[in-house]
């Protein structure tokens, strides 16, 4: 059942990476075409700035789970890696822990800013509300997947 | 409540390094100790929301798409076949000296950094391609491991460099200036490695056995033609943002369209290749911006204690050279380099030691300079070098042991380079001050 569970919520991690990371296409093309339509014609895209700027806060919001799935975040292993694995274990159910605490944190204050923010963007117009709540969304697949860490690691105590 | 801020500061910063040296990711040991840290000299309720407003700041700051598109850049410039062209010319042109191989590494090493971002990528790109040949002709292990290792950590130096835009997000210097800052300091690096791998070979001749093929003079002029790529991308793109026509984001993101389209026309670019770029760039991304968001949240907190202004004031009581303390900061990045990661170092240690260095009237955009070429030597330094181990999965046979003997002569030449950056500031301070913007 959990194995099932971590199953459906890692894909559910990989799914939402995918859609954070084919942005990096369209970033990478309006970026272009707006400095060059700016230098070459003096005719910048209007909004290229803030649809830039809102498609880097889905790229990175919706990576911070994948990240951790793939284990990216930096972690200075010298010390633990040379630790007894049990002892290890117990250390990194204490970190994962600190971890699980801070992205609560992440994931509820995400949701109490967003609700709060009138802000809209300066040309465009866009509501800033959903990108905002966006911290949440990852905030809570990168929970899940300290969770998941952490009963790998409570499963090594009690081995 | 109540507390003195230097003592909770001091207390805040050991337990971030504790946190980090017990294996806890040092992005969220920053958040955590920055959140405890605001609590108790401010309030719970004036900590919360910084948490998630900075995360927040961060992942839509649009400065920042700079570092995604430097990343894809430097994967479609290793997708559009440009490291094996590359490789291909600086060999013709060094065969017949001593190490012509491993110098030919350097090289393209260096050619390559000039349109990636990333020294791991440059490392592990360039490692494919030139350490079979250099285990075709025999060489010594140690140094065609080392050059490759060594080599790599140029694209750190040489801009794009990512190195560069997380000390100007950091610190609040132009990202521009500072990528043009690395160019000189970056070709006198290649020219100091080059230096070590002859100097190598002179008192070890069987470490590098020469290639004993002849080079015509028209193959060596025909073979220019596969530095025309990355040279027209680099002068392109440098100079834009040189000239002031391209910010460095924009700079990025035309580069990036550019290689794209050339490994399109090359029928290089398949579609495993393009979403393991994307990949690359999402992990790379979010892994340094989640560190920048840590270390924001925790120099709020760094700021409130006053530990930053009060040991920029210390020090510049202090009755000694400002030279005697930068040397001190040197040491301290070589000995950081052992245990932690260059971002990492890099945001772990600006906040305290960025004011330091304003407060002692060095130049901000020439210290950026010095600080990522220590950061580099931290790529190759034991046991942490994150070089050494790309290198080492690149190179199967190899032990890392024989690849920390390979790449140590290479950290003579980065501490030279820094002390000659340090004499001569001009050389990382000459091409900014010309620039037009």
């Amino acid at each position: 059942m959990f194995e099932r569970l971590k199953g459906i919520i890692q894909k559910t991690t990989r799914a939402l990476a995918y859609v954070g990371m084919a942005l990096v296409l369209p970033m990478m093309l309006l970026t272009s075409a707006d400095a060059v339509a700016r230098d070459f014609w003096s005719r910048p895209i209007p909004g290229a700035f803030e649809l830039s700027s809102y498609m880097l806060s889905i790229f990175v919001l919706l990576g911070l789970a994948y990240a951790q799935q793939t284990k990216d975040h930096v972690r200075a292993t010298m010390l633990v890696s040379r630790l007894p694995e049990k002892v290890a274990a117990a250390i990194a159910s204490v970190t994962t822990l600190l971890c699980m605490f801070i992205v609560a944190i992440l994931f509820w204050q995400g949701i109490v800013v967003a609700c709060e923010t009138q802000c809209v963007s300066d040309m465009l117009r866009i509501s800033q509300f959903p990108f905002r709540l966006l911290v949440s969304v990852g905030a809570l697949f990168l929970f899940l997947e300290f969770g998941f860490d952490l009963v790998e690691s409570a499963r090594k105590l009690v081995s | 409540m109540s507390s003195d801020p230097v003592v909770t500061g001091i207390l805040g910063t050991l337990l971030v390094f504790v946190l980090i040296f017990l294996g806890m990711p040092i992005a969220f040991a920053m958040m955590f100790a920055g959140f405890v840290g605001l609590t108790v000299l401010s309030s719970v309720e004036a900590a919360l929301p910084v948490t998630a407003s900075t995360l927040w700041e961060v992942a839509s700051f649009y400065p920042y798409t700079v570092i995604p598109l430097f990343i894809i850049m430097g994967s479609f410039a290793g997708s559009s076949g440009i490291t094996t062209e590359l490789y291909s010319s600086f060999d013709k042109w060094t065969r017949r000296l001593p190490g012509g191989l491993a110098i030919a590494t350097i090289g393209a090493c260096g050619g390559f950094a000039a349109v990636c971002g990333s020294s791991v990528a440059t490392a592990a790109t360039m490692g494919t391609v030139a350490l079979p040949e250099m285990e075709r002709f025999k060489y010594d292990q140690r140094l065609a491991t080392g050059s490759v290792a060594a080599g790599g950590t140029l694209g750190f130096l040489i801009p794009p460099s990512i190195g560069f835009v997380v000390y100007g997000m950091l610190t609040e210097q132009s990202i521009g200036k500072l990528l043009v800052a690395g160019i000189l300091p970056g070709v006198l690096l290649t020219f100091a490695y080059i230096a070590i791998v002859v100097a190598w070979v002179r008192l070890f001749p069987n470490a590098a056995p020469t290639n004993p093929d002849q080079v015509t003079w028209g193959e060596k002029f025909r073979a220019l033609y596969g530095v025309r790529e990355p040279l027209f991308i680099f002068l392109f793109v440098m100079g834009g943002i040189y000239l002031g026509f391209f910010t460095p984001d924009e700079a990025g993101a035309i580069g990036a369209t550019v290689l794209l389209l050339i490994s399109l026309i090359k029928r290089k670019l398949t579609l495993p290749a393009l979403f393991v770029a994307m990949t690359e760039a999402i992990r790379i991304s979010v892994m340094v911006l989640m560190l920048v968001a840590g270390a924001n949240v925790f120099s709020y907190f760094m700021a409130l204690s006053t530990i930053p202004m009060q040991a920029a004031n210390w020090v510049a009581t202090l009755q000694v050279s400002p030279y005697v303390i930068h040397a001190v900061i040197i040491l301290i990045y070589l000995v950081l380099g052992c245990f932690l990661d260059a971002i990492s170092m890099m945001v772990l240690t600006l906040p305290v030691i960025f004011p330091v260095i304003l407060a002692l009237n060095f130049d901000p955009i020439w210290f950026g300079v010095i600080a990522v070429l220590m950061m580099e030597a931290g790529l190759i330094t034991p046991p942490m070098g994150l070089n050494i181990f790309t290198v080492a999965g690149v190179a199967k046979n190899t032990s890392v042991e024989t690849i920390i003997k390979g790449v140590t002569p290479f950290l003579v030449a980065i501490i030279v380079v820094a002390v000659i950056l340090t004499a001569f500031p001009q050389i990382s301070l000459f091409l900014p001050g010309m620039m037009k913007r």
